[in-house]
């Protein structure tokens, strides 16, 4: 079957090792998105998985079966690129047989899978134009037919979205989930955009630099982050960090930074005297115009519709917060703030690790 | 274009008035210049003269527009020339573009040292056309031509008949020739389409299970018919044209076996002086290209 198990994966070009010894079991059926910025190895992984790039050290195994030294037409996956590429002189109807009239498959079962990947994908209208003469969203959904009609035990996406407008990204994000939920098919996907693996992972992979910083479900990850980097990766806006340090108050533990003071989480395990970055999500500070709580000044107002962004001044630090009624905020209005406390996450300042809350 | 002045830098340079004009004479006017003295003037003089008949005795023309034309039609050498220039433009274009492509194929790489191969494939395209046909020509020498000797060697031609003697081998003598000098040519431009193709495609492609072989039949080539195209019709009205390696290798000879139809336009100019059935053949044989031209265009649908 199309699990996929990857074990202390090395890539070196040269002298340059750009993947550092990567561990990860996908298992079949699990949509998994591999996440990071530009450069961190994702994408290299990915192709290393096809088969497109040689594995320097390491194993990679589809099933039970070790593909490191495996042609990638061997390994039965499926791939979706990021320019679709698709064959120009074929018609989509050809693009998506291709591989079946490679393996010389009859030609009733050719119609028959095209047929069925065409009315899966609603593509039945275009099968005869050619590739140039359809739009992006249509071009990708052509690459999606030509990996299903194959019926491969794993599909592999390379930021397949990522040419594609707002909207219509929006839209093919959707199908790819409903696709995936339909053929549960084992799925490895790429993308440096954070909503699409939020919104379609079963599981969400993320890397730095050649390494796995973390890997989780999508609000896993984003309710407990291992570390600063995927703290900040996650989120948008992202999570506000102050620098401090662990002080002892008078209800116990607290974080302070310049004259202001944080409560903590009961069971911290940070220690007074370590300094910390205190880290909390812009819809996890409660914002007012009056009543209690830290003192804040706004900068900017930014209303997206479903709420409100306003960022404000706080003991020197810039910090977001979400708020939801439609009050009337303005530049250089104070505002009061009321972080909840069982959401603050900590991080040692010097390691960048995440302090456990208890 | 509208304003005169235009900014280089921070200097303000002011373009002399002609430099600025958006009337589109002067800027045509190089273009159709060269084209209207090297191009149209000589084609129209030869249509001219093609319409006189000489005696070449006297020396004396007269005015018979239709006296040249009929006797092209009529000449057995001119039917000669056209098989012996199609058979060369054939059999060379075929060898030149399954030696081009191939060799493209191996040298389209990003390995190192690929560059300076890529760099002395190009070298023979340097050498003039009558110098390689001088080179060839020595080299075919049934005393001392190293080509001759390995002949020989290899038992393949008897010393009695070198390759230039005998009425076929002769054709193949010249097309060795050019096939050394113009390969290349056909490797530069392949290199340039193979090197311009996506590679996604191919990716796709070797995910989809297609060997090597496969994907060359049915991508590169496909991907690459248009330059193929193009390259054949460049190549083929080159050929079509031939005349400095006939001429400095067998003089159209044996005999008349390797008589294309410029090297019959030549042999009618400079050795019977008849310059009217000169430019009448040579007109007979832009008509020919042209029509071959357009046709190929047709059939395989060059977009230029």
């Amino acid at each position: 079957m199309g699990s996929v198990t990857i074990q202390n994966l090395v890539k070196r070009y040269g002298g340059l090792e750009v993947l550092h010894g990567i561990d990860l079991t996908v298992e079949d059926g699990k949509f998994v998105v591999l996440l990071g910025p530009s450069g961190c190895g994702k994408s290299t992984l990915l192709r290393m998985i096809a088969g497109l790039e040689t594995v320097s050290s390491g194993d990679i195994a589809i099933g039970e079966q070790r593909v490191n030294d495996m042609h990638p037409k061997d390994r039965n996956i499926a791939m979706v690129f990021q320019n679709y590429a698709l064959y120009a002189h074929m018609s989509v109807r050809e693009n998506m047989a291709f591989s079946m009239r490679l393996k010389k498959t009859a030609q009733a079962e050719v119609d028959e899978r095209v047929n069925w990947a065409a009315s899966i994908l609603s593509l039945e209208p275009y099968l005869d134009r050619f590739p140039k003469e359809l739009s992006g969203g249509q071009r990708q959904r052509v690459a999606m037919g030509r990996a299903i009609v194959r019926n491969p035990d794993v599909f592999l996406f390379d930021e397949p979205l990522s040419n594609l407008d707002a909207k219509l990204r929006v839209q093919m994000r959707k199908e790819i989930k409903e696709l995936h939920q339909r053929l549960k098919t084992t799925t490895v996907y790429v993308t440096h955009d954070q909503i699409e693996a939020m919104t379609m992972a079963d599981q969400v992979v993320i890397m730095r630099d050649g390494v796995i910083e973390q890997i989780g479900t999508p609000l896993d990850i984003y309710d407990n982050p291992d570390n600063l980097f995927v703290a900040q990766f996650i989120g948008s806006p992202g999570m506000n960090l102050l620098s401090g340090e662990i002080v002892q108050g008078a209800g116990g533990k607290m974080f302070q930074t310049g004259d202001v003071t944080c409560e903590l989480p009961q069971n911290s395990a940070a220690m007074v005297g370590q300094k910390v970055l205190y880290g909390i999500r812009p819809e996890h500070l409660q914002a007012s115009m009056q009543g209690s709580g830290l003192s804040a000044t706004v900068t900017v107002v930014e209303p997206t519709g479903p709420e409100i962004h306003l960022y404000a001044t706080l003991a020197g630090h810039e910090i977001c917060a979400i708020a939801h009624q439609r009050l009337d905020w303005k530049p250089d209005d104070e505002l009061k703030l009321n972080p909840m406390v069982d959401r603050v996450h900590l991080f040692d300042a010097e390691t960048k690790v995440a302090i456990p809350a208890g | 274009m509208r304003d005169p002045d235009s900014r280089a830098g921070n200097k303000l340079i002011r373009l002399p008035r002609w430099l600025t004009s958006e009337h589109p004479f002067p800027w045509l006017f190089p273009a159709s210049a060269m084209l209207i003295v090297f191009g149209l003037y000589p084609v129209l003089y030869s249509l001219w003269l093609s319409m006189f008949k000489r005696n070449p005795a006297t020396r004396i023309e007269t005015f018979r527009p239709s006296w040249n034309w009929s006797k092209v039609f009529a000449d057995d050498r001119v039917i000669d020339a056209v098989s012996v220039t199609l058979t060369y433009t054939f059999i060379a274009l075929t060898i030149q573009l399954v030696l081009g492509l191939g060799i493209a194929l191996l040298l389209d790489s990003d390995r190192k040292g690929f560059g300076l191969l890529r760099s002395l494939m190009i070298l023979p395209l340097v050498v003039p056309p009558a110098v390689t046909g001088m080179m060839f020509l020595l080299m075919y020498d049934g005393s001392f031509g190293v080509i001759s000797h390995m002949l020989y060697g290899l038992g393949l031609l008897s010393p009695s008949t070198p390759i230039l003697a005998g009425g076929t081998s002769a054709l193949w003598g010249v097309i060795i020739a050019d096939v050394w000098q113009w390969t290349p040519f056909m490797v530069l431009i392949m290199l340039a389409g193979l090197r311009a193709l996506p590679k996604d495609p191919f990716e796709a492609a070797a995910i989809d299970g297609a060997t090597d072989m496969q994907a060359f039949f049915r991508l590169t080539l496909p991907m690459m018919s248009k330059i193929i195209a193009l390259a054949v019709l460049i190549r083929g009205i080159d050929l079509f044209r031939i005349y400095d390696y006939i001429k400095v290798m067998t003089d159209s000879g044996p005999g008349t076996a390797t008589e294309t139809l410029t090297a019959y336009a030549g042999t009618i100019y400079f050795k019977n002086a008849d310059f009217p059935y000169a430019s009448t053949v040579a007109l007979f044989t832009l008509i020919l290209v042209v029509i071959i031209a357009n046709l190929f265009i047709k059939i395989f649908k060059v977009r230029f």
